[in-house]
């Protein structure tokens, strides 16, 4: 099974179309990726699918970065009782 | 040497301050005044108590009918009488909307005017519109009016270059045996003083006007002449210091204070040539004129005399509080009108189809959060229009959302996050990016995709319709 991490740059290399080995995790969303409004959007609702989580929508859009989000996607499935590869 | 800049030290505040008391947003946004106005005139300070404003018996009148009419194709008897019925429910029982005038010259205006009086609504009082002629007070005998409007030109380009009088003395005389006329057939004259904003104020207006006070006196109260200030060319200007003949303060204190014309008994009469007709109006109110004159949505003659739901509004502003009126007929006004064929413009306040509709998606995000970030007040409540969002490329995912959950009718808790938006909003972004649109997404196109993205909640929508 893939890890959290690995999961979480497959999905950003697919909505922003990256190559997974260009994103690293302290690559910005925004700032490194270019991800505009609309694709932040996508994103949240795109790890949701691939997690099967729900998560909180500010929260969600306040992260910046892939760490970032891994760890946040990882606490989230944690406290939704998900399992995943850490 | 700089003068000393007074310091404002920024206290630590955690608590927003909303100014609630101002912009109580259930109703319009209250203008109130903390101090007396002082103008110069002549060299001499003259003070104005703009408060007084709340307590003065400040009223709206209408014109749609005569000045609105003479901008537009002629109403049918059935539109005047509706509107006139909407108009007196929007003016509510203390008629705030106080009176609105007739032509009275064609067999079509007298049967409206007939069929308006029939609906026994107290408010609007039904007044006529005449020339200064003698033979025209029939008119006004004959349909039983108590109060006219006649025309009495004033400014040298009327009574000199119209109505080719040879002087101010033969113009005066002539003006004033209609008035006689009109006590005379027992009917309160309207003097309605044309183009005064162009006018030689000491050398026609304030003589003229002294003459009509001193016939006024050998008159009971209610026959004596009302003053209309006719700005008909959009010249009048609010400015404290502006000179006479333009300026709104100077021509109400001099009739007002000097001649003596009582508030009750003037009137504002504005046009838009220059942007200015509202808060003209509303100057001429502050300043001491009583009766502000309007029509609806600004309709009349070129570009139009002060919007009576412009007015309506900043009477509220003003008096903070209703006062009997309902604003909601404003809308069905505007419904009413474009149902006829009157065009309101989209983006025309209280009333455009587009006035609280924003295509920004920052200040739909703002809306999403707290309405009255970007609404002006409770428009749902005061005009049974929520604020609403056009969808454009502008528009982002917060306006998406915004249109959505206004689509569903979904309120509080029930509002879908903008997570589940993205597809419509990934179809939005695609229709500018990938297919090159230019023009809004219409409510229509709108409702179509969120039949397909959003299943459970069209469904639900389908069913609460």
């Amino acid at each position: 099974m893939a890890t959290v991490e690995e999961r979480v740059k497959a999905v950003t290399a697919r909505v922003l179309r990256f190559d997974p080995k260009d994103i690293q995790p302290e690559s910005s969303f925004t700032e490194d990726l270019g991800a505009e409004s609309v694709q932040s959007i996508e994103l949240v609702a795109m790890f949701e699918e691939e997690f099967g989580i729900e998560m909180d929508e500010d929260a969600a859009l306040s992260v910046t970065t892939v760490g970032g989000a891994v760890e946040f996607i990882t606490n989230v499935c944690k406290a939704q009782g998900v399992a995943v590869e850490e | 040497m700089s003068k000393p800049r007074k310091h404002h030290s920024l206290p630590d505040v955690t608590r927003p301050n909303l100014l609630e008391d101002i912009f109580p947003y259930d109703l319009p946004p209250r203008i109130r005044f903390d101090g007396p106005v002082v103008e110069y005139i002549d060299g001499k300070p003259a003070q104005f108590d703009f408060a007084s404003v709340a307590t003065r018996d400040i009223v709206i009148t209408d014109t749609t009918f005569r000045d609105g009419q003479q901008s537009l194709p002629p109403y049918t008897v059935d539109q005047m009488v509706k509107i006139y019925d909407l108009l007196s429910r929007l003016g509510g029982p203390h008629g705030v909307v106080r009176q609105t005038e007739f032509f009275l010259y064609t067999k079509n205006d007298r049967l409206a005017l007939d069929k308006c009086r029939e609906l026994g609504h107290k408010y609007p009082e039904c007044t006529g519109w005449i020339r200064a002629v003698k033979g025209d007070f029939r008119l006004v005998k004959e349909v039983g009016l108590k109060e006219t409007g006649m025309l009495t030109s004033c400014s040298d380009y009327h009574i000199f270059h119209k109505l080719k009088f040879r002087s101010h003395k033969e113009c005066m005389d002539s003006y004033c045996e209609v008035v006689q006329a009109a006590f005379d057939a027992g009917v309160r004259p309207r003097c309605h003083l044309e183009d005064v904003t162009r006018a030689d104020i000491d050398l026609f207006v304030l003589p003229f006007v002294d003459r009509l006070m001193e016939m006024s006196e050998q008159v009971p109260e209610d026959l004596a002449a009302k003053v209309r200030l006719c700005d008909t060319m959009g010249f009048g200007v609010s400015y404290p210091g502006a000179e006479l003949p333009r300026s709104i303060p100077k021509l109400i204190y001099r009739l007002n204070k000097e001649i003596g014309v009582p508030s009750s008994r003037l009137e504002w009469h504005g046009h838009n040539d220059f942007h200015k007709v509202h808060v003209n109006g509303a100057t001429a109110w502050l300043y001491g004129c009583d009766a502000l004159n309007s029509t609806l949505f600004g309709f009349g003659e070129r570009t139009g005399n002060p919007p009576l739901e412009g007015a309506v509004m900043e009477y509220i502003a003003l008096k903070g509080g209703l006062c009997g009126i309902d604003t909601l007929a404003i809308t069905e006004l505007a419904d009413y009108m474009r149902s006829i064929g009157l065009p309101i413009p989209g983006n025309y306040p209280f009333a455009g189809h587009a006035f609280n509709v924003t295509r920004a998606g920052i200040h739909a995000g703002g809306l999403r959060q707290d309405e009255r970030i970007y609404n002006i007040f409770d428009t749902e409540k005061l005009l049974g229009r929520p604020p609403r969002v056009a969808i454009t490329d502008k528009s982002g995912a917060d306006g998406v959302v915004h249109w959505v959950n206004d689509f569903f009718g979904l309120r509080d808790e029930d509002r879908i996050n903008k997570i589940k938006v993205h597809k419509l909003a990934r179809w939005v972004i695609d229709q500018y990016e990938v297919d090159g649109r230019l023009t809004a997404i219409s409510d229509q196109e709108l409702a179509a995709k969120a039949k397909e993205f959003f299943p459970d909640y069209w469904a639900k929508y389908k069913a609460n319709a």
